[in-house]
C-alpha cells in the first residue's frame, strides 16, 4: 500500500488524515505524545484504545450536548435532536444559586437517563476525583465529564484518564490547559466559558485564547516551540503536534453560557466542532423550542437566514448573570490546573 | 470530461473526515491505474467545495497551489512546491508516450476527464447538485431529526430509492439507509431506506463497548494492503437481510406515515421496487478478538459473523467508520463505483 495510506494504524489522533501530514511531512523523530497515552493503556486490549475513545467524540461533532437533571428533559433533549446529554442533579445556574458542595450525581438517576435515551449519556466527576470516575465508568457512561462546575476534590491534580476505557472531556481557558488535559488522556476537549451564567462572554474569551496560541504555535521555530511549551506548561511534542494540525488534535467543543442559537452559532463560527448547553435549555421558558432551535442553529451555523428563523419567538432566555459583574471567586473557570 | 459531484451530509457527525478521504480518494484512483494517462489536479479549494480534476496530464495547466488548504493530504502538499498541479502523485509512473492523437477526441475515444466536486451537503439545493452522497457517522437520532426539520428528508429518499444515485453509509448513515431499524428511540425514528435489511442500534453495547478490529473485504481486491483497520464505536450490525426487496412497494408513490414496526422497530416509507439484490460484502470474523469477554467466538455459535457491509444496487452501508482511519482503499473503491454508475447513466 501507499506511502500515506495507514501509516499509523495505531497512531491515537483523532485526526488521522489530517495529521499525516504533520507526521509523515517531516522527519521529526519526537513521537507524538498521545503515543504515550497508548502505550500506558493496556494495548493488548483494542477497546481503551485512543481511536476508540477520540472517535466517539468524532460522531459528535456538529452536534448539541444538553444538560438534563432528570428522564423527561432527557427525552425532550433527544426529541430536539441531541447529539449527547449530560446527566447531573443540579445544572450550573442552581449548583451556582443553592451553593453547598456539588458532587457526582446518583448513579439511579445517571442510569434512569441511560435506559431512556438510545444517545450517548455523559455524566459529570468532580476534579481529580477518581473514586468518582471509577463509579461512572462501572454504570457504563458514555463519557466523563471531569468538571469544573463540581467542586474539586483534589487541589494539584486531575484524574490519570488514560487508566480507564471510558473517555474522557475536560474544560480548558486556554492551549496549555487544553493539552495538558490531552497528555491526561482526555479524548475531548471544551471551553470551560462561565457554567450557569447564559452570559458567553467567557466561552468566546477561552475560545480566543486557544486560537491565537495555535496560530503563534504554528507560526513558531521548533526553539520557540519548546520555549512556548515551558511558558504554557505543556508536553513539547503534543504542542508541536497542535501547531502542524493547526487545531487541537482532539475534538474541541464550546461550553459555559451557551443560551441562544445565537450564541451557538457564534462559537461554531469561531471555529469549535459542537456545543454544550448547559442551563441555557430548562431554565428557559420554552425548553422544547430552545433546544430545537439551537440544534439547528449548530448544523446551519454559517447561514443566518435560517439562523433568523430559528431565533424568532422562542420566548424568554434564561435570566442569566452578568460575568463581568461576577467577583473572581464566583468564577467556576478558575478551578482546574 | 465528466463533472462528478459527490456531497457528504453535513448535518451532524464525521462529514469532514469523509471528505478529506475522498479527496485522498481521487488521488488513490490514478495511482491505482496507472496504464491510463491520468493524474490528480487540485483546481480550486474552498471551505465547503474542492474540485479535483482526473484526467490527461495537462502540464501546462498548473493551477495556483493552494498551501493553506487543510484537507490536503500529506503528500500533495509535500509534493507541492512550484508545480502542485502535475506532481501531486508521490510516486507517478514515468510518463508515458501517448499516441499523438489521445488527446484530441475528434480523432478516437480517449479515457474521458473526470473533474470530481466534493461538496457539504446541508440543504436540498446542496443536495440535488450531487451525483452521489456518503452519509456519514453521527448519531442517527439528530441526523434524522435536522434532516426532516430542514425539509431533507423526502429529497434523500428520492436520491436513494427513485433515482437511485449511489449512496453510501457510515454507521449512523447505514442505520439511515436501512429499510427496518431496531432498538430505536421510544418515539421512533425517521429513516431513510434503501437497504432491504434490518439493522439494530448500538448492537455491541455503551461506548465501553467499543472496538477496532481487521476486517477482510473481499471486495478491495487483491490490491495489497492487508486488512482493514476498521473502528466500531456504538456500533449497529445488520441483524438481518429482509426476504423480499421492496417488491410490495406502493406504485402510486404516496408517502405513507412514519410506519412502526413491532416494539422499538421503525421502518422506512417505500417507494420504487428495485430488483437489486442483498448482497453481504463483510463480516466481523469473531467477536473474541473484539470484546472484551474472549470466550465465545462467532464460529463457536456456529454463525460466519455478524454482517457489517451490505451491498444493494447503488447503495453502499458499512456498519464502521473508514473516516476514521485514514485508510482511503474504501472511499478509493467506492468511487470507482460511483464513476461506474455515472458512465452508465450517461450512456441511457
Amino acid at each position: 500500500m501507499s506511502s500515506n495510506n495507514t501509516a499509523f494504524p495505531d497512531r491515537p489522533s483523532a485526526f488521522r488524515s489530517q495529521s499525516s501530514r504533520a507526521l509523515n511531512g517531516s522527519n521529526d523523530s519526537s513521537p507524538p505524545i498521545t503515543t504515550k497515552s497508548s502505550a500506558s493503556m493496556a494495548s493488548s486490549d483494542p477497546q481503551s484504545s485512543f481511536a476508540v475513545k477520540a472517535g466517539l467524540a468524532q460522531m459528535l461533532k456538529g452536534g448539541v450536548i444538553m444538560d438534563v437533571v432528570n428522564v423527561e428533559q432527557a427525552r425532550i433533549a433527544e426529541e430536539a435532536g441531541a447529539c449527547a446529554v449530560m446527566a447531573l442533579e443540579r445544572v450550573p445556574a442552581d449548583i451556582r444559586a443553592q451553593g453547598g458542595v456539588a458532587r457526582m450525581s446518583d448513579p439511579s438517576m445517571i442510569q434512569d437517563i441511560m435506559r431512556a435515551v438510545t444517545i450517548p449519556v455523559m455524566a459529570k466527576a468532580r476534579i481529580g476525583h477518581f473514586v468518582e470516575c471509577q463509579i461512572l465508568q462501572a454504570i457504563g457512561v458514555d463519557y466523563i465529564d471531569e468538571s469544573e462546575v463540581l467542586t474539586p476534590a483534589d487541589p494539584t491534580n486531575h484524574v490519570d484518564k488514560n487508566q480507564y476505557n471510558t473517555p474522557f472531556v475536560c474544560g480548558c481557558r486556554n492551549l496549555g490547559e487544553a493539552l495538558r488535559r490531552i497528555s491526561e488522556g482526555a479524548a475531548m476537549i471544551r471551553t470551560k466559558g462561565e457554567a450557569g451564567t447564559g452570559d458567553v462572554v467567557e466561552a468566546v474569551r477561552h475560545m480566543q485564547t486557544v486560537n491565537a496560541e495555535i496560530a503563534r504555535a504554528s507560526s513558531a521555530s521548533d526553539a520557540d516551540l519548546r520555549q512556548m511549551a515551558r511558558e504554557l506548561e505543556c508536553d513539547y511534542a503534543l504542542l508541536k503536534e497542535t501547531a502542524k494540525l493547526k487545531r487541537l488534535p482532539v475534538v474541541n467543543f464550546a461550553a459555559g453560557g451557551i443560551a441562544t442559537p445565537a450564541d451557538a452559532a457564534l462559537m461554531m463560527q469561531m471555529g469549535c466542532d459542537g456545543v454544550f448547553v448547559g442551563s441555557g435549555i430548562f431554565k428557559s421558558g420554552d425548553a422544547a423550542k430552545r433546544a430545537k432551535a439551537i440544534v439547528q442553529a449548530t448544523t446551519h451555523y454559517n447561514d443566518p437566514k435560517v439562523l433568523a428563523e430559528v431565533s424568532i419567538g422562542l420566548g424568554e432566555a434564561m435570566v442569566g448573570i452578568n460575568c463581568s459583574g461576577m467577583g473572581e471567586g464566583e468564577k467556576l473557570a478558575k478551578r482546574g490546573w | 470530461m465528466i463533472n462528478l459531484t459527490v456531497g457528504v451530509l453535513a448535518l451532524q457527525g464525521a462529514f469532514v473526515e469523509h471528505l478529506t478521504l475522498l479527496r485522498q480518494a481521487a488521488e488513490e484512483l490514478q495511482r491505482r491505474q496507472p496504464l491510463q494517462p491520468n493524474t490528480a489536479t487540485a483546481t480550486s479549494t474552498s471551505t465547503s467545495t474542492t474540485t479535483t480534476t482526473l484526467g490527461p496530464r495537462q502540464r501546462g495547466s498548473a493551477s495556483p497551489s493552494s498551501p493553506a488548504s487543510p484537507h490536503t493530504d500529506a503528500k500533495s502538499t509535500a509534493d507541492a512546491g512550484t508545480d502542485a498541479a502535475a506532481d501531486i502523485l508521490p510516486h507517478k509512473p514515468p510518463p508515458r508516450p501517448t499516441p499523438p492523437d489521445l488527446n484530441h477526441s475528434s480523432l478516437s475515444p480517449s479515457p474521458p476527464t473526470i473533474s470530481l466536486t466534493t461538496l457539504e451537503v446541508r440543504t436540498p439545493t446542496d443536495l440535488a447538485r450531487c451525483d452521489a452522497l456518503i452519509l456519514p457517522g453521527g448519531e442517527s437520532t439528530s441526523i434524522s431529526l435536522i434532516a426532516a426539520r430542514t425539509g431533507l428528508l423526502e429529497p434523500l429518499r428520492d436520491f436513494v430509492k427513485v433515482l437511485r444515485k449511489p449512496v453510501w453509509g457510515t454507521c449512523a448513515g447505514l442505520i439511515l439507509l436501512a429499510e427496518s431499524a431496531d432498538r430505536s428511540k421510544s418515539t421512533g425514528q425517521e429513516l431513510i431506506g434503501g437497504l432491504d435489511v434490518r439493522v439494530q442500534r448500538n448492537y455491541f453495547g455503551r461506548q465501553v463497548e467499543s472496538f477496532e478490529a481487521e476486517l477482510e473485504l473481499s471486495f478491495l481486491g487483491d490490491s495489497g494492503g492487508g486488512p482493514f483497520h476498521s473502528v466500531f464505536i456504538r456500533a449497529p450490525v445488520v441483524a438481518k437481510v429482509l426476504s423480499s426487496p421492496t417488491t410490495t412497494t406502493t406504485t402510486d408513490g404516496g408517502v405513507p406515515p412514519v410506519s412502526h414496526g413491532e416494539g422499538d422497530t421503525v421502518l422506512a416509507p417505500q417507494r420504487q421496487a428495485t430488483k437489486a439484490q442483498v448482497e453481504i460484502l463483510g463480516r466481523l470474523p469473531g467477536r473474541a478478538k473484539t470484546i472484551k469477554d474472549q470466550t465465545t467466538t462467532a464460529h463457536d455459535l456456529g454463525e460466519d459473523g455478524d454482517i457489517v457491509a451490505v451491498r444493494q444496487g447503488n447503495v453502499f452501508g458499512t456498519a464502521f467508520h473508514p473516516e476514521l482511519t485514514g485508510d482511503g482503499r474504501i472511499h478509493a473503491w467506492w468511487l470507482r463505483e460511483v464513476l461506474k454508475a455515472k458512465m452508465q447513466t450517461e450512456e441511457e
